[in-house]
């Protein structure tokens, strides 16, 4: 099916696939069991390019678009969901520096960030939770010539790996945002969440506590951090949730395809009986749907049309890949029987990981509370 | 050091059960069938690309093939292969091995300075291994074939070890020469994202027969000397036997009956 990609963009999948199947396929049961960090994986993919997709050339990324970073995440996500997740987050910090950004914080960020030589991560969740930031408790107060950051955040992907942690808080004017390095004193990461999937990626609280931080660290105006980490979340966090979830889904969806057609019943491939054969169905319809969906946006934004009119798009792009993922991925582990359930035939890692899709980049119901403002306004 | 590496453009081998014969030419039909680069080739191109490291020169990667062929030196050039020359026409249909390599050979000549050719050591669909040898011998150059580790040296020396049944050879040759390499030879890179940015910027060359200077009963299927004379599929059937009594009969019992079967 062809959803115009550029040649480029078609050579991009293939090197990405490449990418996903040699390198990160024959170690993803070894990595998903340890639950470590593949730092090696992420600065091979930094060092082939798949990290600064949305960043252009002048600070070390490509400018080849939210498409090409979509259909990346997806590859990624297809062999192995958690290095697909690593985008999620991980390009959060990239986008909102270069789009709200001073150059010299541009400069000096996000080439290392381009490259995987550096990680880094978002914070806006605190255990009040992530679906009303405006309850956020952290605050940054004026302090000289910069700010004195207190307050937690929770359920923060990446933190623990970060070597710079962007993150909004309560400040004169409404909420900033700003970042700070590893090791800044004041800054610590105190706990890593126990998680059902994702499990080489970790998801983090984190204390400020009397944390100075400079005023050249500010992202964009004081009092309007809102503006910058909002549509970063959209752009960045959401849509690489679809991104994760279309991967995802397309795995298990290969994998059941695979399996049917090989296990015997009744003298026969079950892939010929019917029940399955629906089941197949389903699940590659709704993989359809869900990329036409999700790719929409990720166009668009390509074309040069603001976050905040894809608003919608981008919400419903969230809201059905995850919905068609889980209900998927539940479909191909049925469809596999006990075997469904093996660690080796990957399904129910899929499935683990797709739950905590649930909350990443905003829930379901958010999801739903955007398109229903849109629809009954 | 100028290179050129001849590379072809071959069904998947994931669907490889796809492909059906024409009954007439007993030629492959691509049709429906996803193309991608000849395995094997991607090790003669990153050995290319890792001489050019060591004594700059131009990679140079060549097909025969119909336009879609071109998919395949996009490709390389994304690896970081320099310049692209396709040698596509109608009049190169059906060629065999020889035509093939003449054909090539002609090309080379003309467009290609070299001082070594590189070619995967067999192809995915036909694997006749016959293509670089008949090459080198059109261009009187010496080659090696199925090699697993070379090393140019700064005296227009080659040294290459090649694999041969049971064993190894290690042979010297004198540049200009031709290699084919398998897939020992090296990991082959995979294309980064500037290099896919960086082919619309690289020269893709398309040549015709006219563009040759090769008479028309050389080219194609009229130039082939040989044909296939008939194709079928292997029919594998599965037989089981339980061997009973102690181990060691059993086992000498079954080392028996795989000889009789033509297993061993």
């Amino acid at each position: 099916m062809d959803y115009g990609f550029s040649k480029e963009q078609e050579m991009l999948k293939k090197a990405a696939r490449q990418f996903a199947e040699t390198k990160v396929a024959p170690r993803v049961l070894e990595i998903d069991d340890k639950g470590d960090f593949p730092f090696d994986l992420v600065r091979q993919m930094g060092q082939m390019g798949l990290i600064g997709l949305v960043n252009s050339k002048q600070y070390g990324g490509s400018g080849m678009g939210h498409l090409s970073r979509m259909v990346v995440i997806e590859e990624m996500a297809r062999v192995y969901p958690s290095l697909g997740f690593f985008f999620q987050a991980g390009n959060l910090l990239m986008y909102a520096l270069e789009n709200f950004g001073t150059e010299e914080q541009k400069k000096r960020y996000i080439p290392d960030l381009c490259k995987g030589a550096k990680v880094s991560s978002f914070a806006v969740t605190e255990q009040s939770g992530g679906s009303d930031p405006s309850a956020m408790m952290t605050t940054a107060s004026r302090n000289g010539a910069g700010y004195v950051v207190n307050g937690r955040k929770s359920y923060i992907t990446n933190a623990d790996v970060a070597d710079v942690l962007g993150f909004v808080a309560k400040s004169e004017g409404g909420f900033s945002a700003l970042f700070v390095e590893k090791g800044t004193p004041g800054y610590e990461v105190t706990r890593r969440e126990p998680r059902p999937g994702f499990r080489s990626i970790p998801v983090n609280e984190l204390s400020f506590t009397d944390c100075h931080v400079s005023q050249a660290n500010l992202i964009g105006q004081e009092g309007r951090g809102m503006a910058a980490a909002l549509p970063t979340i959209s752009a960045i966090g959401r849509t690489g949730a679809a991104g994760v979830a279309l991967g995802a889904t397309q795995g298990a969806y290969e994998g059941a395809l695979k399996f049917c057609k090989e296990r015997v019943l009744y003298g026969k491939p079950i892939s010929d009986l019917q029940a399955l054969q629906f089941m197949l169905v389903d699940m590659n319809t709704d993989i359809e749907a869900a990329r036409w969906i999700s790719y929409r946006p990720a166009v668009l934004m390509d074309q040069g049309k603001s976050v905040k009119d894809l608003g919608v798009d981008i919400a419903r792009a969230k809201y059905l890949a995850v919905d068609v993922a889980l209900r998927n991925c539940l479909k191909a582990q049925q469809a596999m029987g006990a075997y469904g359930q093996s660690p080796e035939y990957r399904v129910e890692m899929y499935l683990r990981d797709m739950l905590e899709l649930l909350t990443a980049g905003g829930t379901q119901e958010i999801m739903k509370v955007v398109i229903g403002r849109a629809i009954t306004n | 050091m100028d290179t050129v590496v001849c590379i072809k453009q071959v069904p998947h081998p994931d669907h490889f059960s796809q492909i059906t014969l024409d009954p007439v030419t007993k030629a492959i039909r691509r049709e429906g069938v996803p193309l991608v680069m000849n395995p094997v080739d991607r090790h003669a191109i990153e050995a290319a690309l890792q001489l050019r490291d060591k004594f700059p020169g131009k990679v140079t990667v060549l097909t025969m093939g119909p336009p879609q062929s071109r998919e395949a030196l996009e490709e390389a050039l994304a690896m970081g292969a320099d310049e692209g020359v396709l040698l596509c026409d109608r009049a190169f249909a059906g060629a065999d091995a020889y035509a093939t390599a003449l054909t090539i050979a002609a090309a080379i000549r003309k467009f290609c300075p070299f001082s070594l050719i590189l070619c995967g050591c067999e192809t995915a669909d036909s694997g006749t291994r016959m293509v670089g040898p008949m090459l080198a011998e059109f261009l009187d150059v010496p080659y090696a074939t199925n090699v697993r580790a070379m090393k140019v040296m700064d005296k227009g020396i080659c040294l290459v070890e090649a694999d041969m049944e049971g064993g190894c050879m290690k042979v010297e040759l004198g540049l200009p020469a031709l290699i084919t390499v398998n897939r020992a030879v090296n990991e082959p890179r995979i294309p980064d994202v500037m290099g896919i940015i960086g082919v619309a910027d690289k020269l893709l060359s398309t040549y015709g027969a006219n563009d040759l200077g090769l008479p028309a009963e050389k080219l194609g299927l009229t130039g082939s000397p040989t044909r296939v004379a008939g194709v079928w599929e292997f029919k594998k059937d599965r037989r089981s036997e339980v061997l009973k009594g102690n181990p060691k009969n059993a086992s000498s019992d079954a080392v028996a009956r795989l000889r009789e079967w033509g297993g061993l």
